[in-house]
């Protein structure tokens, strides 16, 4: 039992390494190149799920392996890998979508075929994927850093995979700027720890913020919130996740959202909960803060969005937003020492934050076989897709439903546990503080209401009504092993919410191990039909139960018919049309008007603009040619990015007056740096 | 487990009888008040019957979501009623959830409604969906505080623990903090159930209407189903402000004689309630669209009060 | 193993030591190319002997590697390619060098001192020969006034060359046995392809600016 969790690791890893080299070999054999490497990544995952699986059903708490050969290659540095509770949790997310994902790319990869190079997507897919699943269980800062860097590597090499649009070399550079401000900032922050351990392990650094005076620890909280925070694509450190998520390959970007920012929540989890030690007030209520205003922001560019990957890229920024609320309650509830609602609340963040990685891996996959079916990410040239592409319509229906946090799919249960941790949280302190809660509280309803409107609009503008251009007129649907990894998504998202309870026993050691409690016998009552929020008075809520319930009402509409309406009969007919002669696609609702009165109420943020240009014959109510151009703005890029950008580059050209361009210069340069510094010596 | 199969058989009946005499009895003092004669409250039962009777004719562009969403509507809004207590203090099925499950499960009917109103391709049901999903979000924050207030107070989001909570030592409706919640609810009542000044519900005017316009398209046996839904709402909602704000005469014991006490009792808080929304939509006029976030946003603020006066100041 | 002190061979060392750091001072006021080229094929030769006496102290083989190295490298082939490459060019002159011969003759006089102070407190390191540490240093310091007062970048070359001369005669000088083979091996190698790279952007500097001065490049900038 002991070894089993990490020899399925060790293959999990190996997998990852031989699918990368696998899909090489087969360089030009693009079809035994899809099928390694995918096939390799979809075992490895497979394995990664098994280690995570036995580590967290099990009670034993942590497991280690090192790779001496790799240690002694290099000196000073130290390869070990630990599974605790905290790791194998991350790595059950990672692994689940890796295997969701491997299968729906040995279809998707097909489009790929005599285009662009198969083999290279599988390696650095594999890559990100090792990368990744490292990060989550690498045991030192050495480790986790170059995993760090790998992953945001491949990561940047993927999202340039398509590299001929601008649009991509411009979204992969951003990426590839923000994430090394993140990694220097997480450098800088590992560096404070270090000084004081004096030790590369993460043994040594468990609880090391007790030794270290406020200041310092402050520092290095900032620091970790600024790197981990733009890895996970906080407001208003965003700008580059709508930017590279929605041009990467649809495999890749559901991989991005659903895991990579997710590296983010692991490493502030890792070190808020694990090494920092009990924290100060101001941490918890700055996390919670950061998680209303991305969410809220998140969701409100979402609607805004009409290109449809775009829109699930928002979306990723507001769920980030609700998995923090979480964390920052329980820093809050750390802080006031009550270890159970703390417990309740990193639940209830990590339940959203496992909940978001199947959801919005799903609307990704769902996106990117829209995508290969139109050819087209603008919602307004889809529609109608529902009839052509039916399967593909209901699994994205169902991540739309549950990212919505509408009962009984997954997102609502998280949410359900937000609200209960928020609510309970009022009573902890009798500060003014504690406002704080409802008003997260609040925010979160409206989050999740528009989130709603949002996917409405995404689902209804695409799926449903009529095809609004030729390409989605032709939509073929998806093929079998895209729909398989589809559903197996859809199936997650299903049990998840179905079965809460079961799954929180898994996350029994994770509490344990960061704050010394374990819930899942507190929160579930009736066999784990009904999830508790710690005690039964306190609030219940069965999504099964529900289930059961509508199953059980649904014949009262049937009797209905069957008593009063035996006669009536059905036909189909044309919509309603105002007696115009036929409706076209052009007359639907667009989905900017959808949006529209979101955008006048809200128009003190978009600062929305709009051109209007009319060609008629004689009278402008019966305009010929119509244009219309409408803007929203982009705050931060305009109020936060560009002056920073042009304050960078005004200092960089002052800067150049010392680059002469005179190679006499340059070495003059180094030779009076060197006297001065042997000057220096004497 | 307290799921009382009896208790539950009895509520699902008494909200379906008891749904559209509520719209019948809203409509006919409305047209008392103003000066016409108005139907017999009875008409929704008849309305109901034609509807159910009628042929179908269904819009050629639409899918099965077109034909699932009158069930889906119709199923959360019953499924939402057996969590709300009415006659008794405890509520059928309060097990299964409590308010935010109740808030859920109608967003859930919202949601297929307003894709439903997308499905025919009609510009109609877009402009529909679209203002309904915009009003019901800026309405969730108002309604969600509301909620929190009492929640708090009570410890707890269950509704028959809330209703058990403020029927403890001393009828608590005189404090500000409820008045406030109460005032900011009773506001979100109305944005929720379509009624003016936010919607009017009389009117097929096509550039004013919001719930009708997702309906437009809908006919026979599914408006039968939608219409008997959004009454089921109608009377959810209220019977949630009277019993959690007058929580008077709710049966404490098992009897037919209490049970029969707390019907009466019921049904006369609901009488008051509708009386309040006929008042209020004969004396106000239809808001301009983009002026309703102000009266939302009032709810909103309203909310927020009540819950620092309760914290705060006591 | 406490290598025999050889009297004998520490002053023969300190002898070639101080020859090869007079060749570099010519190599800083003559401005023939060819003639440059020649002192650089001398001045390695010395170090070649300075490895082979090292060797003999020690009885160490891989000093004798490094001594055959240097001779084949240094002495014969880097000079050929250089000779022939400033034939295939003809320009056989350095003119104007930024600053005039007797000031360059100061400069490094005044370098040469500054290498003889700074490499005072690890001359008691050394095995053999006294003040081999300090040559070195001031082998590196004179090499590198060399590359930044001339405008030939073949001169440049040289002077990169000679520094690394000084590299290996702090490398001989300082530890027992030499640095290890592999990393002398490496340095080695590094040089030579430096060297062709260089001579192969001659070629091209040459061909884009019609002159071999290095200044010329500044164009490039933007």
């Amino acid at each position: 039992m002991e070894g089993i969790p990490m020899l399925l690791l060790t293959l999990a890893l190996w997998g990852y390494v031989t699918g990368s080299l696998a899909g090489l070999v087969c360089w030009r054999r693009e079809k035994l190149a899809n099928l390694f490497s995918f096939g390799s990544a979809a075992l490895a995952a497979l394995c990664g799920i098994g280690a995570s699986v036995v580590c967290l059903a099990g009670s034993a708490t942590s497991f280690e392996i090192r790779w001496e050969f790799l240690e002694s290659a290099v000196p000073y540095l130290k390869f070990s890998v630990r599974l605790d509770p905290l790791s194998a949790f991350f790595l059950l997310i990672v692994s689940s979508l890796g295997l969701a994902l491997s299968i729906y790319s040995f279809g998707y990869a097909r489009s790929f075929y005599g285009r662009k190079r198969v083999a290279v997507l599988g390696a650095f897919y594999n890559g990100l994927l090792l990368a990744t699943t490292l990060t989550f269980v690498a045991d030192n800062i050495w480790l986790f850093l170059i995993a760090w860097e790998i992953m945001a590597l491949t990561a940047y090499c993927l999202v340039s995979f398509e590299h001929e649009q601008p649009e991509t070399r411009d979204a992969g550079v951003l990426y590839f700027i923000m994430s090394h401000i993140d990694a220097g900032c997480i450098i800088l922050g590992f560096l404070l720890l270090f000084q004081m351990s004096g030790d590369y392990g993460f043994d040594s650094l468990h609880g090391l913020g007790a030794k270290m005076s406020p200041g310092k620890r402050d520092a290095a909280f900032i620091l970790f919130l600024l790197g981990f925070g733009i890895k996970a694509g906080i407001v208003p450190l965003h700008i580059w996740l709508p930017a590279a998520h929605p041009v990467a390959p649809s495999n890749v970007s559901a991989f991005m959202s659903g895991v990579l920012i997710k590296t983010g929540i692991y490493g502030l989890t890792r070190v808020c909960f694990d090494f920092l030690g009990t924290p100060p007030l101001w941490w918890g209520v700055t996390l919670l803060a950061i998680g209303m205003i991305s969410a809220v922001l998140g969701v409100l560019y979402a609607l805004m969005e009409h290109d449809l990957k775009r829109l699930l890229a928002y979306h990723s920024i507001e769920n980030i937003g609700i998995i923090l609320m979480g964390l920052g309650a329980a820093l809050m509830f750390l802080h006031t020492a009550h270890p159970v609602l703390a417990a309740l609340a990193l639940i209830a963040g990590l339940y959203h934050t496992i909940n978001h990685a199947t959801f919005k891996g799903l609307l990704f996959l769902g996106a990117g076989a829209v995508l290969h079916a139109t050819h087209t990410r603008n919602m307004e040239e889809m529609g109608g897709l529902i009839k052509r592409m039916p399967q593909t319509a209901f699994f994205f229906l169902v991540g739309a439903v549950a990212i919505s946090a509408l009962p009984p799919l997954n997102g609502f249960v998280s949410e359900w546990l937000t609200y209960q941790a928020l609510l309970q949280g009022f009573g902890t302190t009798e500060s003014l503080v504690r406002l704080v809660f409802p008003l997260s509280g609040a925010m979160l309803a409206l989050t999740g209401a528009l989130a709603a409107a949002c996917f409405v609009k995404a689902f209804g503008i695409s799926f449903l009504a009529q095809p609004r251009s030729e390409h989605a007129g032709k939509a073929k649907e998806a093929s079998p092993s895209m729909l398989f990894g589809m559903a197996l998504l859809a199936g997650a998202c299903l049990l998840l919410g179905l079965f809460p309870t079961h799954f929180i026993r898994l996350m029994d050691p994770l509490t344990h191990q960061l704050t010394g409690q374990q819930l899942s016998a507190r929160l579930s009552l009736a066999d784990g039909l009904v999830l508790a929020s710690l005690a039964r008075d306190t609030g219940t809520v069965s999504t099964l139960g529900m289930v059961i319930l509508s199953a059980c009402l649904l014949p009262v509409p049937f009797a209905l018919w069957l008593v009063f309406g035996r006669n009536s009969k059905t036909r189909r007919g044309p919509t309603w049309d105002c007696g115009q002669r036929a409706l076209t696609p052009q007359m639907e609702y667009t989905a900017t008007g959808f949006s529209k009165p979101i955008r006048m109420i809200f128009k003190a943020l978009f600062r929305p603009r709009r051109e209007v240009q009319r060609e008629y014959d004689f009278s402008p109510y019966f305009a010929t040619t119509l244009r219309f151009e409408s803007h929203v703005e982009e705050v931060f890029e305009r109020r936060i990015y560009r002056p920073a950008r042009i304050l960078i580059i005004r200092a960089s050209r002052r800067i150049r007056a010392i680059q002469m361009g005179s190679i006499h210069a340059y070495l003059l340069y180094i030779f009076v740096t060197l006297l001065l510094l042997l000057l220096f010596a004497i | 487990m307290n799921l009382d199969p009896v208790a539950t058989l009895a509520q699902a009946i008494l909200l379906l009888l008891l749904a559209p005499v509520l719209s019948g009895l809203i409509k006919t003092w409305k047209a008392t008040l103003q000066n016409r004669r108005g139907p017999p409250i009875w008409q929704p039962y008849f309305d109901l019957l034609k509807f159910l009777r009628k042929d179908m004719v269904i819009s050629e562009h639409t899918s099965w979501i077109f034909s699932v969403t009158p069930y889906v509507l119709f199923l959360t809004a019953l499924a939402a009623g057996l969590l709300v207590p009415m006659v008794s203090a405890r509520a059928p099925m309060s097990l299964f959830g409590g308010v935010l499950a109740l808030v859920g499960l109608m967003a859930l009917g919202r949601f297929f409604l307003a894709l439903g109103g997308l499905d025919p391709a009609s510009a109609f049901g877009g402009m529909g969906s679209s203002r309904e999903m915009t009003i019901s979000a800026i309405a969730e924050p108002a309604m969600m505080l509301a909620i929190f207030t009492v929640a708090i107070t009570a410890g707890s989001t269950n509704l028959s623990q809330i209703v058990l909570a403020s029927q403890g030592p001393g009828w608590k409706f005189l404090d500000p903090s409820r008045a406030l919640a109460f005032t900011a609810m009773f506001i979100v009542l109305l944005a929720e159930t379509g009624r003016i000044p936010v919607d009017n519900p009389a009117t097929h005017l096509e550039l004013t209407m919001i719930h009708e316009a997702m309906l437009l398209e809908y006919s026979g046996r599914y408006l039968a189903l939608i219409e008997w839904a959004a009454s089921i709402k109608q009377l959810v909602l209220m019977s949630l402000l009277a019993n959690i704000f007058f929580p008077v005469g709710l049966a404490a014991e098992t009897t037919p004689v209490a049970f029969g006490l707390g019907l009466l009792f019921f049904v006369a808080k609901l009488i008051v309630l509708a009386g309040a929304v006929v008042l209020v939509e004969t004396t106000n006029a239809k808001l301009r669209l983009f002026r309703v976030p102000d009266l939302l946003s009032a709810a909103f603020i309203l909310a927020t009060l009540a819950l620092v006066s309760t914290f705060l100041f006591t | 193993m406490n290598p025999p002190t050889s009297e004998t061979g520490s002053q023969f060392i300190t002898l070639l030591a101080s020859l090869m750091l007079v060749l570099q001072v010519l190599l800083a006021v003559q401005p023939m190319l060819i003639t440059n080229i020649r002192i650089f094929a001398l001045q390695s030769l010395l170090l070649a002997a300075i490895a082979g006496v090292v060797g003999s102290a020690y009885h160490a083989g891989h000093v004798y590697v490094v001594a055959a190295l240097t001779l084949v490298g240094k002495v014969l082939f880097l000079p050929w390619w250089l000779e022939r490459l400033v034939r295939q060019i003809k320009i056989e002159q350095e003119i104007r060098p930024f600053v005039n011969m007797p000031a360059s003759m100061l400069i490094c006089g005044a370098l040469t001192v500054l290498a003889y102070v700074v490499a005072r407190p690890i001359t008691s390191l050394e095995r053999l020969g006294s003040n081999t540490v300090a040559v070195a240093i001031a082998l590196l310091l004179t090499g590198f006034f060399l590359m930044i007062n001339r405008r030939k970048a073949i001169t440049q070359v040289l002077a990169l060359l000679t520094m690394e001369n000084g590299v290996m005669l702090a490398a001989i000088a300082l530890t027992t046995y030499g640095m290890p083979l592999v990393v002398e091996i490496g340095i080695f190698f590094d040089v030579v392809i430096a060297v062709m790279v260089l001579g192969i952007l001659v070629f091209r500097i040459r061909e884009t600016f019609a002159s071999m001065d290095v200044s010329k490049l500044n164009e490039l900038k933007w």
